[in-house]
């Protein structure tokens, strides 16, 4: 039981990561990305890549999985800064797409379909952490961090900026604010950000493949932020919470096929989100009827 | 004549993309709803005609239940989720993440229902004949281009001279107007989705016997359709026309240079480049925002 709840803990605060920086870029700067797990992904390979070949330490890791996630979200910014919505919402559906294929593909790097497996644990400074009991305390505090940093963000000047673009962007500009640099630095911020829950993820399992990078999990993560409370502090980690906890709370319902858990849970996120869009487009986090989020 | 091979199977495929993101490319330009679950529609008809053709109903009742299926998702999807969200703001963010949702519960309610695997209607259509040597074409590719052929004339008849196809076209240039004139922009939404939900029909349809059918395949149904109304040009119904051509074309001739698994990465390179370079598209009236 108690390496039950460990595990949960631990994926709940990976996923909260997750949910936390696309909340970063569609909450606040109104890009809504559906290839956020791209960026986990590419965190995962990055960080896997290093700490098989060179040196698991995370102060080698974590800046080689930042920058490889930074630098792959320039080609998603590029698109970002002359466009928004319905397009940008098709460039980031056609870059999951590709980055599935390019994962799988890839074999030297991402071991193809079959994955990568063994892993190295995660090595904070000279210290190899790798019983659960100990992992959590580094997912909980890599999340507070990247919590701590995007809280820093959202309040200050530049944080201002973004919601003043996600708003309007004619009148953020005629402002004089440089729109275009301000999107491709929230993009890359929240991918670098991402690739650490990527790197997390990987030394946690200590075997990856491209399944948890799909477009699936992208709509995942989507789904915890909009049914958390998008463009709200708590609401992606609430969603994230929720979400994480459906598929044990389903395998206690015994009327339902147990062995339909994956689908049965997507079926019931699937309609939350309609229903809330419906009714409640804040999230659970939220506010009834918000008036702020990214009206064109 | 591998290339004239390719070219033919190209325009097999465009023929399709062409009729479904014809669909999309519809009911976007002329309501502004995000409709993420067009794909979904896709899989309904695909699904519903596979189902009533196995249980020994044959094609004609199959179609007929694909097509009754196709408009009855559209329209509740319109009435029940569109219409109500459109009431309050109706951003373009709310009203996608909603029929996105929806897209995902269809798309495992048919999983558990049919199964996550692939299944395909077996017709002696498929098979492939020999109309030149070394050169293998089916049946069903003449159906899919016929096919397109009729349902864009029917369309373009429809656009340009009929009452309902004259208010569509207005109500995509201005619904104030449309309001103003004494004509109810909800029945004519209606109408939209009426249409664009029976044009994903016979290509779902034939989709099922070509490239067969399985439960996840809405995304991929929806990238080609976002694709073509982007690259065509978004409210300009010819230019998605062409672009969903162009789109199989373009899929189907990078084999001579690359593997299968590459041909979703040609779709979105061509995308990339035109939301860059053009994001007003082949015809489009204006640019993006």
């Amino acid at each position: 039981m108690e390496a039950y709840l460990l595990n949960l803990g631990i994926l709940i605060s990976i996923y909260s990561i997750l949910g936390v920086t696309l909340n970063f870029i569609m909450g606040y700067a109104g890009i809504y990305s559906l290839a956020h797990a791209v960026f986990f992904g590419v965190g995962a390979y990055a960080g896997t890549f290093m700490a098989m070949h060179y040196n698991a330490s995370i102060f080698v890791t974590l800046p080689v999985a930042m920058a490889a996630g930074a630098f792959l979200s320039l080609i998603l910014a590029l698109p970002a800064l002359r466009v928004r919505g319905e397009y940008f919402v098709a460039a980031s559906l056609g870059l999951q797409v590709l980055a599935v294929t390019i994962f799988s593909e890839w074999k030297s790097v991402t071991g193809g379909i079959g994955g990568l497996i063994g892993i190295p644990p995660l090595d904070v400074a000279g210290f190899e952490v790798f019983k659960p009991s100990q992992f959590i305390f580094v997912t909980v505090g890599a999340l507070i961090i990247i919590l701590f940093i995007i809280n820093r963000l959202v309040h200050s000047s530049f944080g201002r900026s973004l919601r003043a673009i996600r708003d309007s962007e004619s009148a953020a500009a005629a402002f004089g604010k440089n729109v275009p640099l301000i999107k491709t630095i929230s993009v890359v911020i929240s991918s670098a950000l991402t690739a650490v829950a990527g790197v997390l993820y990987a030394s946690y399992l200590s075997f990856i493949n491209v399944e948890s990078f799909k477009l699936d999990t992208s709509v995942l993560i989507m789904a915890m932020v909009i049914i958390g409370g998008t463009g709200t502090q708590s609401g992606p980690i609430v969603g994230a919470a929720l979400l994480l906890l459906l598929p044990s709370l389903i395998s206690y319902m015994d009327f339902l096929p147990q062995t339909e858990i994956g689908s049965i849970q997507q079926i019931i996120y699937g309609l939350g989100m309609a229903l809330l869009m419906i009714y409640r487009p804040g999230g659970i986090v939220g506010r009834k009827k918000q008036s702020e989020t990214g009206k064109e | 004549m591998l290339a004239l091979q390719l070219t033919i199977t190209g325009l097999q495929t465009g023929a399709l993309y062409a009729l479904t993101a014809v669909g999309f490319s519809l009911i976007f330009g002329s309501t502004r709803i995000f409709h993420f679950a067009h794909g979904a529609t896709f899989i309904i008809a695909a699904y519903l005609f596979y189902f009533v053709n196995v249980s020994g109903y044959g094609m004609i009742l199959g179609a007929i239940a694909a097509t009754a299926g196709a408009i009855i998702f559209g329209l509740l999807l319109n009435r029940f989720v569109y219409v109500p969200i459109q009431r309050d703001e109706g951003s373009f963010f709310t009203i996608f993440v909603a029929s996105f949702g929806i897209g995902i519960v269809v798309q495992n309610v048919i999983g558990m229902v049919f199964g996550r695997g692939f299944v395909t209607v077996q017709t002696p259509l498929s098979f492939s004949v020999e109309i030149m040597e070394g050169l293998y074409v089916s049946p069903l590719a003449w159906i899919s281009m016929l096919c397109a052929a009729i349902s864009f004339s029917l369309l373009w008849y429809f656009l340009k001279y009929s009452q309902m196809g004259k208010a569509l076209r207005a109500l995509s240039d201005n619904p104030e107007l449309v309001r103003v004139f004494g004509m109810n922009p909800r029945f004519i939404s209606a109408c939209a989705f009426t249409i664009g939900s029976i044009l994903v029909v016979p290509a779902a349809i034939i989709s099922g016997a070509t490239s067969g059918l399985n439960p996840a395949m809405g995304h991929h149904v929806m990238l080609i359709s976002l694709a073509a109304t982007i690259v065509g040009g978004i409210g300009s119904v010819a230019g998605t026309l062409m672009a969903g051509l162009a789109l199989g074309l373009a899929e189907s001739l990078a084999l001579l240079y690359v593997d299968s698994q590459w041909t979703e990465a040609v779709t979105f390179a061509i995308l990339f480049l035109f939301i860059i370079v053009r994001p007003s598209g082949l015809l489009g009236r204006s640019a993006a925002h």
